[in-house]
């Protein structure tokens, strides 16, 4: 299979506080494609540095960030924007949704700075939002949505450029347990169908029981990595 | 590009009454600007009309001793030939060459101190308009035993006298003798200036100067300018030409009307400037708010990877689209404002004492078209110069912590 990223000796020290904080240390981790991964740990373990680290939002202290074949922890800023565009789905624990643009403008915004034709545009927003089940919400602003017909939305705009990975920070936080099991469905429903690695940050014990791998973090570090059968 | 004008456009929309505020202010900014300048501009216009064309005139020279001793002993040396070569120059428009000296009024109940023109009636009423300010009776015309004069209504108040009655003018002659000689009013004028319309007589060059002694003799020339912006240079000019006259421009003759355009001008600029200012800030207020309310949103964006430049260009395009959408509205209420005040006049109150000064009361605001777009443009410019501060804002924002702002 195919790895999707791959991190070696990955650190993360925050600086601009009283005391140093060793956010992340020495993380060496791999994630092949289409893999379902939850990474789990109490607050304050690691795992937002962690995802923000590999979505390139972050820079590492040291180490590397391996994605298809390129190191983005020396990447430059500037080509991180196009990276991040090109490569990386982000689905937000608060939905994040841009609020003045309707369900298909918001699922088609990232395939809009793609550049990608119109046309194909709207059909593959269309079917994303089909996908997630709100081909009756097309031109409902995120207002008009409950939070978890928005985290839909979110996850259909992650997903509709087709990214080599999608990274979820606490995806269900938000929501109840009705919309979070529809949204643990649909998401795995598209992991398996679309084929695209989706990692997620949680404390949620619905999305770790739905995870094919789950890696813990304690202070930073891996302390366990395990892998489950969910068939 | 289009969607961004899409999401600016909605964006701006998000808090209605916000907008709505600020657009409002932006309004009010522009038309108080634009009324300021056509307010300026009519002043200027009306001090030209009544002041500087119709009473003093761009330039006048005279005998150097005249200024201090206004009688018909310091005539200017070969005028008439001095008035023929102005009235060559193809800088100047028109001259009037005139008998000018200070004397008395007297009728059969008052008399009063006044200032005697004796003018050429034709060259006189192209020179100053003289003949279009007659309020009552007619100009040079009426074939009278007594010689004619043309004086202020506000001087034949105090004289107590009207068209059709005898004055008795006294004056000294070239030779610093006293004479006295009767005249009868033919028309009475009107000028905003209460002073010069208290104070002055004109009357026919040929008759006064038949009375001091020299059929040839002026003391002034009028002039007026083709190009009224270049008084100073001609001026300047003349005086060159003719260094042993005292050549003075509008400005020289009546400072204090001078001083106040100068005062009106530095008012205005100081005016239009703080209204732009102050707009300025509070559309910097406003964009920086809602900047403020969208960090999160902000930060999405920046994450899923629009690159900053886009982010910055959103955040001037808002505060465009509010400033152009203030900026039409103001110009457009302005154009409409001007055209009904240019018709009704703004009277202002208390203004009658300005009248000493060649100010009326009432003026007719006006502006030319070129105007309204300057002013449009600089509203823009400083809305886009106000947006800069807002946008660098947006675009240093971390997007890892300003997904997760409260």
């Amino acid at each position: 299979m195919k790895t999707v990223i791959k991190t070696t000796n990955l650190s993360k020290v925050y600086t601009n506080t009283a005391v140093p904080v060793h956010a992340l240390k020495n993380v060496d981790l791999s994630f092949q494609q289409g893999e379902f991964t939850a990474i789990v740990g109490p607050s304050g373990s690691g795992k937002t540095t962690f995802l923000n680290v590999i979505g390139g939002l972050d820079k590492p202290t040291e180490g590397h960030v391996i994605i298809d074949g390129t190191d983005i922890a020396t990447m430059k800023e500037s080509k991180l924007f196009d990276f991040r565009l090109r490569h990386i789905g982000f689905v937000f624990q608060a939905y994040n949704l841009i609020p003045v643009l309707t369900a298909m403008e918001n699922v088609s915004f990232i395939m809009l700075l793609q550049k990608q034709p119109k046309k194909e545009m709207e059909q593959r927003a269309r079917e994303m939002l089909e996908q997630v089940g709100l081909s009756d919400k097309l031109h409902a602003r995120p207002s008009q949505l409950s939070g978890g017909q928005q985290q839909r939305v979110a996850v259909a705009r992650a997903l509709a450029s087709k990214p080599d990975f999608v990274l979820a920070d606490e995806p269900t936080a938000n929501l109840d347990t009705e919309s979070a099991f529809n949204l643990l469905d649909i998401m795995s429903r598209l992991n398996k169908e679309e084929n695209i690695t989706l990692i997620f940050s949680t404390h949620d014990q619905r999305v770790i029981d739905r995870a094919r791998r789950v890696i813990t973090l304690v202070d930073g570090a891996v302390d366990k990595d395990e892998q489950f059968d969910r068939n | 590009m289009k969607t961004l004008i899409k999401i600016s456009w909605r964006n701006i929309w998000r808090n209605r009454s916000r907008t709505i505020v600020i657009t409002t202010a932006l309004v009010l900014g522009i038309m108080g600007g634009i009324f300021s300048a056509a307010m300026r501009l009519a002043a200027e216009e009306q001090q030209y009309e009544d002041t500087v064309a119709n009473m003093i005139s761009h330039i006048q020279v005279h005998h150097p001793e005249f200024i201090a001793n206004p009688e018909a002993a310091f005539r200017i040396p070969d005028g008439h030939t001095v008035a023929g070569e102005l009235s060559d120059r193809p800088d100047i428009r028109q001259v009037s060459a005139r008998m000018v000296m200070d004397g008395m009024a007297a009728s059969a109940n008052m008399s009063t101190g006044v200032r005697i023109k004796g003018v050429d009636p034709r060259t006189e009423a192209l020179t100053t308009g003289l003949e279009d300010l007659l309020v009552d009776g007619s100009y040079f015309s009426e074939d009278w035993r007594l010689p004619p004069v043309i004086i202020g209504q506000r001087l034949a108040s105090e004289l107590m006298v009207e068209v059709g009655s005898r004055i008795v003018l006294t004056f000294q002659d070239i030779h610093g003798e006293i004479l006295s000689a009767s005249f009868r009013i033919e028309g009475l004028f009107k000028v905003t200036s209460r002073r010069f319309e208290e104070t002055t007589i004109y009357a026919g060059i040929d008759d006064i100067n038949a009375l001091t002694g020299d059929p040839v003799g002026i003391t002034e020339i009028a002039i007026v300018i083709e190009d009224p912006d270049s008084y100073r240079a001609i001026a300047e000019d003349l005086r060159e030409t003719y260094p042993h006259l005292e050549v003075r421009h509008w400005a020289d003759l009546d400072p204090a009307l001078h001083y106040a355009l100068e005062v009106l001008d530095q008012l205005l600029i100081w005016l239009v400037g703080i209204i732009i200012l102050g707009v300025s800030f509070g559309l910097l207020n406003t964009i920086l708010m809602s900047i403020l309310e969208r960090v999160r949103e902000l930060g999405v964006l920046l994450a899923i990877g629009m690159k900053r430049l886009k982010v910055f260009s959103m955040v001037v395009m808002e505060t465009t689209m509010i400033s152009l959408i203030g900026g039409l509205a103001g110009l457009g209420l302005s154009y409409v404002m001007i055209r009904i005040l240019n018709v009704r006049g703004v009277h202002i109150p208390g203004a009658e004492g300005l009248e000493e000064f060649g100010f009326s009361p009432v003026l007719y605001p006006n502006v030319d078209l070129p105007f309204y777009f300057q002013i449009g443009l600089l509203v823009v410019v400083f809305a886009i110069l106000a947006s800069v501060y807002p946008a660098w804002k947006a675009i240093r924002l971390a997007p890892a912590e300003a997904v997760r702002a409260e």
